[in-house]
């Protein structure tokens, strides 16, 4: 029993890990309509932006953090500025493309910039776990998880009550009545990829806390995947619930049919549940129904 | 007073859209720009806001001007923020937000949220309906009630010219009513309005002034009640012959609309 709760617990805190990536997907899909594809070279990227900042340089964290921050939304800034405001008005399809050419330039970015070695991630959370009873949580990711949770209800908040974030949800809806009422849609879609980036460099930060760093971590990116389909890439408070769905799924499938079928049907699950989300529902738990007038 | 001189819009660098077109709006008027489908009256409005940029069309010659000042070479958002705000075709309501967000959206150029909270209690005052539907999700109204949503969003920003981009399209003729309704009370409050329609009666009803475009081009302008009485006008647009009578659109002589205007 003690057993299965912890399994609970920890599979929870993966799933709002995931939904904390999966943020950064859906913000920047509200805005563009881009499929990121390189949403976990964006956490890698971010990721080695912190290592460099901490580890590399030796500032202290509360200097470090920070100025990491900054040069991860400096990045989003630049990657729109650079290829996506080019192609505004052009279709959907061609942005996703350069989406995958951006994920093979940021791998060949941060070979040249940082190396191809391993690198050890800075011990942002203290590495002993939290202990209560007989369950085990670990540090990094119980606080990543009261983060997202912030966090992910701060955007909601935000795209449905604050005056910038509605600007925001009305460029998600259409650009052209955006545009229509004076709203700047190229502004819009800059801050969603400075959003984005500083969301993945946050991920980044919870995710790698204390373990080695390289190319590997990308893949959180892929594994976040399933929980923007289940929530809908529309819904940000719906991104929670969904990791939250999708990580004790994966946590108990791993340490319960792992053993049975020898390994590795836990990672494959997630999948499994977004194809079947398809099939079923494309728009996702909470995603924008589409609403048409017949 | 918007002004149009010798405006030509091309798409794609190809196709010519307006044929170098000029008119005049002047302050507190409604005028209406009428024509058939393919005429080039929504190109027309989309230069004038800008929009048409994001359609891969440019004015390529002529100029625009509000209030003496070039908007032709302004960003939308600029030509908003002096005081234009284009509504477009089709009923574009944000359909997944609700009424009250919609109307808050529009008003997002507001210096603070009071001023937003403010211009809310107007436009609720103005369109009551929409109060009784603040809560509801815009995309679930029926056509009229969207129709008023983006004209209450339209209103929230506060501008000096609204222009309407066909208000009566799919609407049943009570709810056309209403709608020109509350844009003859638009224009009894100060705003300047220029009408993008089809349907000429209603449009001529509320208008001072008219242009009658052809194939890009404009082919027949004047007051009103000149338009009301011009013999073209009422064969082609108004379905009624010399005495009144109403004639069947079936016995009107296209060719001779093309003869006279497009030849």
């Amino acid at each position: 029993m003690i057993d299965f709760i912890n399994y609970l617990i920890n599979g929870a805190l993966v799933g709002l890990l995931y939904a904390l990536i999966a943020m950064g997907f859906v913000v920047i899909y509200r805005a563009s309509k881009v499929f990121n594809f390189a949403q976990g070279e964006l956490v890698v990227f971010g990721g080695f932006i912190v290592w460099w900042m901490v580890a590399s340089l030796g500032l202290p964290l509360w200097v470090g953090l920070p100025l990491a921050f900054v040069a991860a939304a400096i990045f989003g800034l630049l990657v729109e500025r650079v290829f996506f405001s080019r192609l505004a008005g052009e279709s959907v399809f061609a942005m996703v493309m350069v989406t995958i050419g951006l994920l093979i330039l940021i791998r060949g970015l941060i070979l040249v910039l940082f190396g191809p070695q391993v690198r050890s991630f800075p011990i942002i959370f203290p590495l002993q776990p939290v202990i209560i009873g007989d369950i085990l949580i670990p540090r990094s990711l119980l606080v990543g998880g009261v983060i997202t949770v912030i966090v992910g209800f701060g955007l909601s908040w935000f795209f449905n009550r604050t005056r910038a974030g509605l600007r925001m949800t009305a460029v998600a809806e259409d650009h052209q009545v955006a545009l229509s009422m004076g709203i700047s849609v190229k502004r819009s879609i800059a801050f969603a990829w400075v959003l984005g980036a500083v969301l993945s460099t946050l991920g980044a930060i919870i995710f790698l806390s204390g373990k080695s760093l390289n190319f590997l971590a990308s893949d959180i990116g892929l594994a976040a995947l399933p929980v923007a389909l289940l929530a809908g890439f529309e819904a940000i408070a719906g991104v929670l619930l969904a990791g939250l769905i999708v990580g004790i799924i994966q946590g108990l499938v791993t340490a319960y049919l792992d053993p049975i079928v020898g390994g590795a049907i836990g990672t494959v699950f997630p999948f499994i549940i977004m194809l079947v989300i398809l099939f079923i529902r494309p728009t996702g738990m909470f995603g924008w129904k589409t609403i048409e007038r017949v | 007073m918007l002004e149009l001189n010798n405006v030509e819009v091309i798409y794609s660098d190809v196709i010519l859209a307006v044929k170098g077109i000029s008119l005049a709006v002047p302050d507190g008027k409604c005028v209406a720009l009428l024509g058939g489908n393919g005429a080039g009256k929504s190109t027309t409005l989309k230069a004038i806001s800008g929009i048409i940029r994001v359609e891969d069309g440019r004015v390529t010659s002529g100029n625009i001007s509000f209030d003496g000042k070039r908007i032709d070479k302004i960003e939308p958002t600029d030509v908003v923020r002096s005081g234009i705000i284009h509504v477009m075709e089709g009923r574009r309501v944000l359909r997944h937000l609700t009424v009250e967000q919609n109307l808050q959206v529009g008003g997002h150029m507001e210096s603070s949220g009071r001023e937003v909270r403010k211009r809310l209690d107007e436009v609720y005052d103005r369109i009551r309906r929409l109060a009784a539907l603040k809560d509801r999700v815009t995309g679930y109204l029926s056509g009229g009630e969207q129709q008023m949503v983006v004209i209450g969003r339209a209103m929230m920003a506060n501008p000096k010219l609204i222009m309407i981009d066909e208000p009566s399209l799919g609407l049943a003729p009570l709810m056309i009513d209403e709608v020109f309704e509350l844009l003859k009370q638009l224009k009894a409050g100060g705003t300047t309005l220029l009408i993008v329609e089809q349907n000429t009666r209603v449009a001529l009803d509320i208008a001072d002034y008219g242009y009658v475009m052809e194939n890009g081009r404009i082919v027949l302008e004047g007051a009103a009640e000149d338009l009301r009485s011009n013999e073209d006008v009422r064969e082609f647009y108004l379905g009624l012959d010399l005495e009144g009578e109403r004639k069947s659109y079936r016995d009107i002589k296209h060719y001779r609309r093309r003869k006279r205007w497009l030849g």
